[in-house]
């Protein structure tokens, strides 16, 4: 799958530490990915549970309207799972030597996963390089604080150097976190006529050229038959495969190419999209319960004012911030 | 290969402090009260914590002529190698401080469920729990006040973290004034706990605050000198396992001989890190267990504290009496030489740590002894590079009925190397499977003396004896197996139930054989009534956590999902 996909980018980097040497820190004499480590773990997460609501410092990504979520975590070294395992029998028969280790997978030096999900601008061309040096705009200083220590990060750079920087490290996301489609989205569908079609058409064409040529030859160039036939079933055999070889292999590549395609946009799902209809489920549970018991009159008149204030269609209007867990309404919010 | 991170890993476990420099030594066992105050304490301690980063010691001294015997590690750096690895960024503390936890402390401090319940079974039950396996239920009662106070799960005197202190010494033989500086400190900084953090007294006879520790120091030209001996008067510390990445490849490539595995191909090979370090590989090619997430664990590892009591008189008259029957059933005229020979028959090594597998017998010591002499005499570090080695490199193979070094000597118990092969005597070379059985078995032995004796006058009574750590990424299978089936049992060696003849279990019967070649006229000599040399007085299992996990700890944010 690819990186632009859901109508979301997708992004992930692995970016090398640098962890040779101490780093003296305050009292510390710590390696680098250590404190890389403390960095990570003092850098705030959103206001999205009630514990760190009371805590109210917010995370630095919630500054940036398109970022659904930043995730970053250290890689030490690949998972290991032990010895490959293989049929007793089997490594019995090869030689294999129980006691003799296999070679370990290492990793060179901990790495920076820097995984991310954010709004492309425009199609996407752009992307990540237009989202990562607004992330630099909006939080160079905690992005500091935690890079510092990778290979060639350079703290004094502008917002482009810092997306050469991190671009270089980009890996294709093969994985991608899609839960914005409310309906069955239209996924790309791949009907069996379109499949089979190319394989009837092969063997058609097979038979056809095959029945031509036996005629051909036994009416125009007076073979005898037995021998034109010959021909025929041999060409039908021969030429039976080819095509219906090539169809496949047609098939093969339909499926793939099908496959492939992006999944499609939801629709309203940028952030602003969910923040506007987090805040607005928010506001009419609050405005159904103020009308409870009210007439008809009452209530149009209520619910023209409600929409005037919440203005449904405006992103740009009252909402929900980035990176809380709920909107904060005013005391009596709607009688404005 | 990837170096380890070396100041993520606690100094101590790559580092024998006591035999770099730290001859003293104060272990401080403190109770927590309260979690959150428990991990403020965390917090003020972290910073003091000494790692495995690498230092240089401004005093150190010339390779191979600035100790009494010769060591690999100075043949190393004679050669230009360096005998640690990393960059050299720090100066050498004159106190190195170092932290664990027991189960109860991780638990009292609040580490989450999920990262305790996969801490392996025997950290979980604590030394006291595991005294019928490791021989000890005999001793429970003499162990130190320390120790029997927090016997119940309820006591509110649970030793739940370990602090160390060691620490160099001054030219009278004391501990440099860092060291009481560095106690007064950590005694404020418990006082200043509001009562989350208690510090717990009950060491010795005396009720001391701390355990104190020091080398066994010995005249050296009329200024007081660390030695290797232990209060019985013998040499240790010379075995000590080597594993991938404690040295860098070319001071690994000597180190490794005689310390780390002897392959099939009888070669030598470090073993493997995750023997020693959790979060790594060990030699069945798994990562050890122990608790999530895998950055609690990684870097590491598992400590046994026992403090050993040593019947020094027990020792010195039990080796003169036998000493006297050898030398007759022996036919030997000389007393004194026969108890040299006795004594180094139940060790495996002299008394100076020369091992039986390099000197068969007292005029082959006699001859070791004069070579290392002359060669220090001459300076000559070539001969002391190699006498150096002869200390470690050397396997059972040709000594296979123990006739020179016997099978139940304590030094053959303690690391078997070759002996256990299945294929030990098998005459094909190929079906050889060199250490293969003693590699998950290994431990680091850490750790010094404590007390005093007077050697013109020993004493069974009194405090003194050995505080022995033993460091390994598990308990289990590599400290308590060996307690228990090569310590404490014999049928791995063919001979029944016989312990080891110095830190076994003595009963009434204890026998321990000096074997003869079997295909030469002499006779077996039969050890009777071996007295009981050993007594733990008390001990925990602790776990030694990274830089990380122990910040992870201090600041309560140990996630294991």
């Amino acid at each position: 799958m690819p990186n632009l996909d859901g109508g979301h980018y997708f992004f992930t980097a692995l970016l090398p530490i640098d962890n040779h040497g101490i780093i003296e820190h305050g009292p510390f004499k710590s390696s680098a990915v250590h404190m890389v480590r403390d960095a990570l773990e003092a850098l705030p997460t959103a206001l999205q549970t009630p514990e760190s609501e009371k805590i109210g410092i917010q995370s630095p990504f919630a500054r940036s309207l398109r970022t659904h979520f930043v995730r970053i975590f250290v890689v030490d070294a690949p998972t290991y799972n032990g010895r490959d395992s293989i049929d007793t029998l089997l490594a019995t028969a090869q030689g294999i030597d129980p006691l003799k280790a296999q070679a370990v997978d290492r990793l060179a030096c901990p790495y920076l996963a820097f995984v991310a999900e954010f709004d492309p601008a425009g199609d996407g061309a752009e992307e990540p390089r237009s989202w990562l040096e607004e992330l630099w705009r909006l939080a160079k200083p905690e992005l500091c604080s935690v890079l510092q220590y990778c290979f060639q990060f350079d703290g004094d750079g502008d917002g482009a150097a810092f997306a050469d920087f991190v671009i270089k490290g980009q890996i294709e996301t093969t994985m991608p976190f899609n839960d914005y489609w409310t309906i069955t989205p239209p996924l790309p569908n791949l009907a069996g006529v379109e499949l089979i079609a190319p394989l009837i058409g092969a063997a058609a064409l097979a038979a056809l050229v095959s029945i031509a040529s036996a005629l051909g030859v036994i009416v125009h160039d007076h073979w005898p038959w037995p021998a034109g036939l010959g021909l025929g079933v041999f060409l039908l055999v021969v030429l039976g495969v080819a095509f219906i070889g090539a169809a496949l292999f047609y098939d093969y590549n339909l499926i793939n190419r099908r496959g492939a395609k992006p999944f499609p946009a939801a629709p309203n799902a940028t952030l602003r999209h969910v923040l506007k209809a987090l805040y607005l489920q928010q506001a009419f549970t609050r405005f159904a319960a103020a009308q409870q018991a009210t007439s008809p009159a009452e209530l149009r008149a209520a619910f023209a004012s409600f929409a005037a204030t919440v203005r449904p269609d405006d992103l740009a209007g009252p909402t929900q911030p980035a990176g809380v867990v709920r909107s904060h309404f005013a005391p009596e919010p709607l009688d404005a | 290969m990837r170096e380890l991170d070396l100041a993520d890993i606690q100094g101590g476990i790559l580092r024998a402090y006591g035999r770099l420099g730290f001859p003293k030594g104060r272990y401080f066992f403190l109770t927590v009260h309260d979690g959150l105050k428990g991990r403020r304490f965390v917090e003020h301690l972290r910073p003091r914590i000494t790692t495995a980063a690498r230092w240089v010691d401004p005093k150190r001294g010339e390779p191979l002529l600035r100790t009494h015997h010769p060591k690999v590690t100075d043949a190393i750096r004679e050669k230009g190698i360096d005998d640690y690895p990393g960059v050299v960024e720090l100066v050498k503390p004159k106190v190195a401080i170092n932290v664990a936890f027991s189960f109860l402390g991780l638990f009292a401090l609040q580490v989450p469920t999920r990262t305790l319940r996969g801490m392996p079974d025997e950290f979980i039950d604590g030394m006291e729990k595991r005294a019928p396996m490791l021989g000890d239920t005999p001793w429970l009662d003499k162990r130190d006040a320390i120790w029997r106070r927090a016997s119940q799960l309820q006591a509110q005197a649970q030793v739940h973290v370990l602090v160390s202190m060691n620490a160099e010494m001054d030219a009278a033989g004391a501990p440099v004034p860092e060291l009481e500086a560095e106690t007064q400190w950590l005694l404020g900084l418990c006082a200043a706990s509001e009562g989350g953090v208690e510090l717990l007294p009950g060491n010795g006879p005396s009720e001391a605050q701390y355990q104190d520790m020091s080398a066994v120091l010995r005249d050296d030209g009329g200024k007081l000198a660390p030695s290797n001996k232990e209060h019985f008067g013998l040499s240790d510390g010379f075995g000590d396992p080597v594993f991938v990445g404690q040295y860098g490849p070319k001071a690994e490539a000597i180190k490794r001989v005689g310390g780390g595995k002897l392959l099939p191909d009888q070669t030598w090979a470090p073993l493997a890190t995750g023997e020693f370090l959790l979060g790594h590989p060990d030699e069945a090619q798994e990562i050890p267990d122990a608790g999530l997430p895998i950055e609690f664990s990684r870097n590491g590892t598992f400590m046994a504290y026992r403090k050993l009591h040593e019947n020094v008189a027990s020792f010195a008259n039990y080796i003169k009496a036998q000493g006297e029957t050898y030398a007759r059933v022996m036919g030997m005229d000389d007393a004194a030489k026969a108890q040299a020979t006795v004594s180094a028959k139940l060790v495996g090594r002299w008394d100076d740590g020369v091992p039986l597998l390099a000197a068969p017998d007292f005029d082959a010591w006699k001859a070791f002894q004069a070579r290392l002499a002359a060669a220090q005499q001459a300076a000559d570090k070539v001969k002391l590079a190699e006498i150096a080695l002869e200390y470690v490199n050397f396997t059972y193979r040709l000594d296979p009925a123990g006739a020179t070094c016997p099978v139940t000597s304590h030094l053959r118990r303690v690391n078997t190397r070759d002996m256990l092969d299945p294929h030990f005597g098998a005459k094909d070379p190929k079906s050889w499977m060199g250490s293969a059985l003693n590699n998950r078995r290994r431990i680091l032995r850490r750790g010094l003396p404590y007390g005093a004796v007077d050697p013109a006058n020993p004493t069974d009574e009194g405090e003194h004896g050995i505080v022995f750590l033993a460091v390994c990424s598990s308990l289990f299978r590599q400290f308590e197996f060996l307690q228990q089936q090569w310590v404490q049992y014999g049928l791995d060696f063919n001979s029944g139930s016989d312990t080891c003849p110095i830190v076994g279990n003595h009963d009434e019967n204890a026998k321990f054989v000096i074997a003869a070649e079997p295909s030469g006229e002499g006779a077996p000599f039969i050890c009777e009534r071996v007295p009981q040399f050993v007594e733990p007085r008390g001990g925990e299992y602790f776990f030694v956590p990274s830089m990380t996990a122990l910040r992870m700890i201090g600041m309560g944010i140990v996630d294991p999902t």
